[in-house]
């Protein structure tokens, strides 16, 4: 089948294309099995090489082929055609600069990120048998979640709060700084709730619910901050989250 | 202003689920409900300070223009507060997140399910007005339109005050704190927002009751055409026109704020708590949301900071101040002249009881 790509284009090196606009292409012989992200190279490889658009393992782990397709942010990796129509209409994440056609600027994403500490931190002595620092089922429950996180930006470029203020942290670095804070062996819990406390922290957040179903990995991301805003009202992380525990 | 004219243009763009839908309403609908919380406030301090000021601008609330009004606000106080209870719901049970798309479109069903009654019984009293011995003369219906708007014009001015009030506070802020007036970041680490999200939701709980209670009783059993008619004054025992000449909006509040059941003034301290509640509630909703479309200009931001803090505390102090002073019976003779003067504007045959308050011609 035919399909027509409609692709928001911006070069700032090229005279008269500084400004975004929008581009369309026709593509022969698509298979709905097919993938966006595929449909992509073979516009830049068979009609138009100056297309530029980021992507790295193109298997949905990498998450740097993050755009808005049909509307909503997706990893074109791991949409296929089927689940988009024939007219499928492709533009970069907002609220980061576009660099060119489908690239984002992704640094002020990373400052965010950074500014949660998103690493272990624990002081203390290792173990004596110096191997692993050991913690129940129900307490690893606890984070699982949010380890799967692969900082595409799919969420925080869903998000309206962000959009209007690019200060507001975000939902994927609150969700990073969750992977941290409900892990009962780090010990650094205390400063990143108080990071994500400040007027540009969580409390940005209006649930407006745009960021869960944008996760390609199928994050609870809503769910998570909405955990974060409650172990800071209490001042612990402790008793937030109830876990099944695995047996 | 880019801030909120992107935010807008890829709000509607963007292909978000009913979540997002369900946070433009509760925006628009917290904000049209803020700016008349505003002009109610003021308009109701004027029944104690300036009676006639109080006649006319019940005058201009029982105008087709008010009356859709009317309808909205009533829409915009249902779906604020049912939306709220399921943001409320989510933040404190987020592990009910899967819920929320079906929960939003319970909170429609539920205002459609609740509005129905009400706006039968508010329309009701729309319909007994237009056909009622009370009604405007279509002629004259233009002139009441630009009555109403013209006598709002002291509040627009005060409200011009206070946006200058808030700029000049925001400029002095500025020149103390000798920060740049853009790309700045915000104050770090203070636990204030903290505060005010659980006051939000505290306080828009303890708001729910008090203000349908006060809905249902102003606006469906007595409504605003019948603020000024010669029957029982709801929730109280008085009727209207004991006092005055003839019944007169100043009366309705006057009974209302002297009604005392067992020696509490049941209606001030209801009052009283609604006014401070939902005049924080809405001003740091306000605040919200001019603060997430400024934040990328520092002046813009102290600015919107000031002019909600400025407002907020300018109805506090106003409508306090209403509710607090002790009554004299000498604002319901004041109401006599401006009450002759709509009488007049109406078209309507004078009483002739109000004969003796018309001005003398020059």
């Amino acid at each position: 089948m035919d399909v027509t790509f409609k692709i928001r284009r911006r070069n700032p090196d090229a005279l008269g294309q500084e400004k975004p606009y929008w581009q369309e292409f026709v593509l022969a012989d698509v298979d709905p099995t097919d993938r966006v992200l595929e449909m992509l190279h073979r516009i830049k490889w068979e009609q138009d090489g100056s297309l530029s658009l980021r992507r790295s393992c193109a298997h949905g782990v990498c998450g740097s082929d993050a755009m808005r397709i049909n509307g909503v942010n997706r990893l074109a990796c791991k949409i296929l055609i089927r689940d988009v129509g024939e007219k499928v209409q492709v533009e970069p994440i907002l609220g980061l600069p576009v660099i060119k056609d489908l690239i984002v600027d992704m640094e002020p994403f990373f400052d965010h990120y950074k500014q949660v500490m998103p690493f272990f931190v624990n002081d203390d002595p290792v173990p004596a048998d110096g191997r692993e620092r050991l913690q129940t089922q129900a307490n690893r429950e606890q984070f699982d979640d949010s380890t799967k996180c692969i900082l595409c930006a799919c969420c925080t470029t869903s998000c309206p709060s962000f959009w209007a203020n690019g200060h507001y942290v975000g939902p994927a670095a609150i969700v990073g700084a969750h992977r941290f804070i409900f892990d009962t062996r780090d010990q650094a819990g205390k400063e990143r709730l108080d990071i994500l406390s400040e007027p540009n922290g969580v409390w940005r957040c209006r649930t407006i619910f745009n960021c869960t179903p944008a996760c390609p990995r199928d994050i609870e991301v809503t769910k998570a901050i909405g955990e974060v805003k409650l172990a800071i009202r209490k001042g612990t992380n402790v008793g937030i989250i109830e876990t099944s525990a695995i047996h | 202003m880019t801030s909120l004219v992107l935010t807008v243009r890829e709000t509607l763009r963007y292909r978000g689920a009913i979540g997002q839908w369900s946070w433009v309403l509760h925006r628009l609908t917290g904000v049209g409900v803020v700016l008349f919380l505003a002009l109610h406030v003021i308009d109701t301090s004027w029944a104690v300070f300036y009676p006639d000021l109080y006649v006319k601008a019940i005058a201009a609330y029982q105008s087709p223009l008010f009356t859709i009004g009317e309808f909205g606000l009533v829409f915009a106080v249902v779906y604020h507060a049912f939306n709220g209870i399921r943001i409320i719901i989510f933040d404190y049970k987020p592990e009910l997140w899967r819920h929320q798309a079906r929960a939003a479109i319970a909170v429609l069903v539920l205002t459609l399910l609740v509005l129905a009654p009400v706006f039968l019984g508010m329309l009701s009293h729309v319909v007994d007005f237009y056909v009622g011995e009370a009604a405007i003369a279509g002629d004259r219906m233009l002139d009441v339109v630009v009555f109403s708007i013209l006598e709002q014009l002291p509040f627009i001015a005060g409200f011009v005050g206070v946006l200058a009030a808030a700029i000049v506070l925001a400029a002095v802020y500025s020149l103390i704190s000798g920060e740049p007036s853009s790309g700045g970041k915000y104050p770090q680490a203070s636990p204030i927002e903290r505060f005010w999200w659980g006051f939000m939701r505290l306080s828009g709980i303890l708001i729910l009751p008090l203000v349908f209670g006060h809905l249902a009783l102003m606006h469906v059993v007595q409504g605003v055409f019948d603020i000024t008619a010669a029957q029982e004054i709801a929730g109280t025992m008085a009727v209207n026109g004991t006092i005055g000449a003839v019944p007169s909006a100043v009366e309705f509040v006057y009974h209302r704020w002297s009604y005392a059941a067992g020696g509490l003034f049941v209606w001030r301290v209801y009052d009283l708590f609604l006014l401070v509640l939902v005049t924080i509630h809405g001003f740091n909703g306000l605040r919200y949301v001019l603060t997430d479309y400024t934040s990328g200009n520092n002046f813009a931001r102290r600015t919107a900071v000031a002019l909600c803090t400025v407002m907020a505390a300018v109805l506090l102090a106003v409508g306090g101040a209403s509710l607090l002073v002790p009554l004299e019976k000498d604002i319901i003779e004041e109401a006599m002249a401006a009450t002759a003067e709509i009488y007049e504007l109406r078209g309507e045959a004078l009483p002739p009881e109000l004969e003796a308050f018309l001005p003398e011609d020059p």
